[in-house]
């Protein structure tokens, strides 16, 4: 069939669109690894560029040479907290949202209630804070960028869904054969969910992976710093000095080059960059399972 | 009677617990941490009407009513900082529609499977980025002496703006730099919504010998009206809560750029050190009120056009 010339304009035009946003949202990431893979000198003479400029590993080695400790030290808490983070949560999460999956339960409403009501009302910035630092004594501890974001009510709906996907027969048979609940969830539930696990295991990893909000609020000791705030720092570092309020070189506050502060954006994203590939599929099956339910 | 109705209710009680006993045990680790992080930090609410002070704790410390809400509005900074949260969030409100449905709706149009499937893992790309992250892209950009953006102006022959000490350019900039991140999530869910969509529909319309761009209007954007409508209601219920990440993330604390673009969350974490915590939990308080109204308000409406379905 001949196409008429508006449906090819229309075409023309959905291709131009959809490629020029896909660069826009691309392009700053190539610029960002272009320049902590160029010499120092080119980038202030002549600025930002796609390509590198006098192409050199120079930053990277200058920064595990000269920080390199903390750095590394960074790393290690960003990944245990995240492992161990994302082991927990999921652990925590799966339980609740498979016992709520379960039609039986009789005060199963009354769960879920308590769950919503967190996500629509809240007592705020301050009482919370309060409360973990005074009751808790969350402060300066690795724990609190961990147990805070330990449980979303959102992820244990989204899994939810996934498991009421379960047809109930597989649970009744095993009833019948005795097994109690935890171990229909252990031996069943679990196994035929392995997309849900690693779509919200996924998830809660990104999300402690890029958190640097708890560390802002209750980190002050440098060693455990995860690595988005040791980056949040050096920003607010320059932030300070270029804002006048800071004076360079007056605290020993020493203004980082252009070309290390991206070099330490790439390595803080540098496993996203790795893993995106592999995880992006179950991002969108995430979101396309939340979406269709509600 | 009544005391018979209350035995077989405890009866019914202590059935449900002995049968269900693991299934809500295996709730428990999760409400414990709901009860931590969520429920217990209620009781400091009361630090909004009190002078609080460390050696009294919450409860100790003078009662002083309402007089922490009052400074709010006559110290002369709430309507600023109201102005600025409403500004941003409407403003991506509207933006935030108009992307990912467009976006959307472009690349269902785009049969090359490749490029749909190329250019659509760049647009989810910002999405999985921080606000710090993002911060130092942004920095990259509109740095004075060699980002991108002066560079361009350089070469057009345009006076290098200082942006970093130039307040009134920043809400703009952190309106679509939200964009930026949410728009190929967003559009995400809009083609999830397209692909339930009734393919006779478009056959039917091309039989009548409309043209692609007549069954968009048409059919497409119709149907795409609820989900539309649902996302937007959630925006909506949300529309007092600033992003903290992302203003702080990307201004920070620069003291020149902040007045612009401060928002109540920013606010409320700046004011817990300057100007306390009882104040500071009066004004978050009042966020959470207005929070909780417009989101019941914006679920009935929700439930209302979307059948039944709430937003929760």
């Amino acid at each position: 069939m001949k196409r008429s010339f508006s449906d090819r304009a229309v075409n023309a035009a959905a291709y131009i669109f959809i490629g020029l946003f896909a660069l826009i949202c691309f392009y700053p990431l190539l610029l960002t690894v272009s320049v902590s893979l160029s010499s120092e000198s080119e980038i202030i003479q002549n600025g930002y560029s796609v390509l590198p400029q006098k192409f050199t590993f120079d930053t990277y080695q200058y920064i595990f040479a000269h920080s390199g400790d903390r750095i590394l030290r960074s790393y290690g808490v960003t990944i245990f907290v995240t492992v161990v983070g994302t082991v927990a949560s999921l652990f925590v999460t799966s339980m609740m949202s498979y016992a709520l999956s379960i039609r039986r339960l009789k005060y199963r409403n009354a769960i879920a209630f308590i769950c919503n009501f967190t996500i629509i009302f809240s007592a705020g910035l301050i009482p919370w804070y309060i409360v973990c630092v005074n009751y808790y004594g969350l402060k300066d501890s690795i724990w609190s960028l961990i147990l805070p974001s330990m449980f979303s009510v959102w992820n244990m709906f989204l899994m939810r869904t996934y498991f009421d996907g379960i047809p109930i027969s597989l649970y009744e048979a095993a009833r019948i054969d005795g097994a109690n609940y935890f171990r229909i969830f252990w031996q069943i539930a679990i196994p035929l969910s392995k997309t849900a696990l690693l779509t919200v295991g996924l998830m809660y990893a990104l999300q402690y992976w890029n958190d640097w909000w708890n560390a802002l609020i209750f980190i002050k000791e440098k060693d455990n710093f995860p690595l988005q705030y040791y980056l949040y720092t050096i920003l607010s570092n320059i932030n300070a000095i270029r804002s006048g309020r800071v004076p360079a070189g007056a605290t020993g506050v020493k203004l980082p080059a252009e070309t290390v502060k991206m070099a330490v954006t790439v390595i803080t994203i540098g496993p996203i960059i790795f893993l995106y590939p592999f995880a992006q599929k179950y991002f969108v099956s995430g979101i396309m399972t939340g979406a269709v339910k509600g | 009677m009544k005391r018979k109705a209350k035995e077989e209710r405890r009866n019914d009680f202590m059935r449900e617990w002995q049968e269900h006993k693991i299934l809500y045990l295996m709730c428990v680790p999760g409400l414990i941490l709901l009860l931590m992080f969520c429920y217990v930090p209620f009781t400091g609410i009361w630090m909004a009407f009190t002078d609080f002070n460390v050696v009294d704790g919450i409860f100790g410390s003078p009662f002083v009513a309402l007089k922490n809400f009052e400074y709010f509005f006559t110290g002369g900074v709430g309507p600023k900082i109201i102005y600025n949260t409403l500004y941003i969030n409407i403003f991506g409100l509207i933006l935030g529609l108009i992307f990912p449905v467009s976006l959307a709706i472009c690349l269902n149009e785009i049969k090359g499977k490749a490029f749909k499937k190329f250019t659509q893992s760049m647009m989810f790309f910002p999405y999985f980025l921080s606000w710090v992250v993002i911060g130092a892209i942004i920095y990259g950009f509109f740095s004075t002496d060699i980002g991108v953006v002066n560079h361009v102006l350089k070469s057009l022959g345009i006076d290098a703006v200082q942006w970093y000490s130039e307040p009134k350019y920043w809400k703009a900039i952190l309106i679509f730099a939200n964009v930026w991140k949410w728009s190929g999530y967003n559009s995400i869910i809009y083609l999830a919504a397209m692909s339930n969509f009734d393919a006779s529909l478009y056959e039917a319309a091309e039989v009548d010998g409309a043209n692609r761009f007549q069954q968009i209007t048409r059919i497409t954007l119709p149907l795409l009206k609820p989900t539309a409508i649902v996302l937007t209601l959630m925006s909506i219920g949300r529309i007092f809560y600033g992003d903290f990440g992302m203003v702080y993330g990307i201004v920070g604390n620069n003291p020149v750029l902040s007045d612009a673009v401060s928002v109540i969350d920013t606010y409320v974490y700046s004011a817990m050190r300057t100007l306390g915590f009882s104040y500071s939990t009066a004004v978050g308080l009042m966020q959470s009120i207005m929070g909780l109204i417009l989101v019941t308000l914006s679920n009935k409406f929700a439930k209302k056009i979307n059948e039944g379905e709430g937003l929760f």
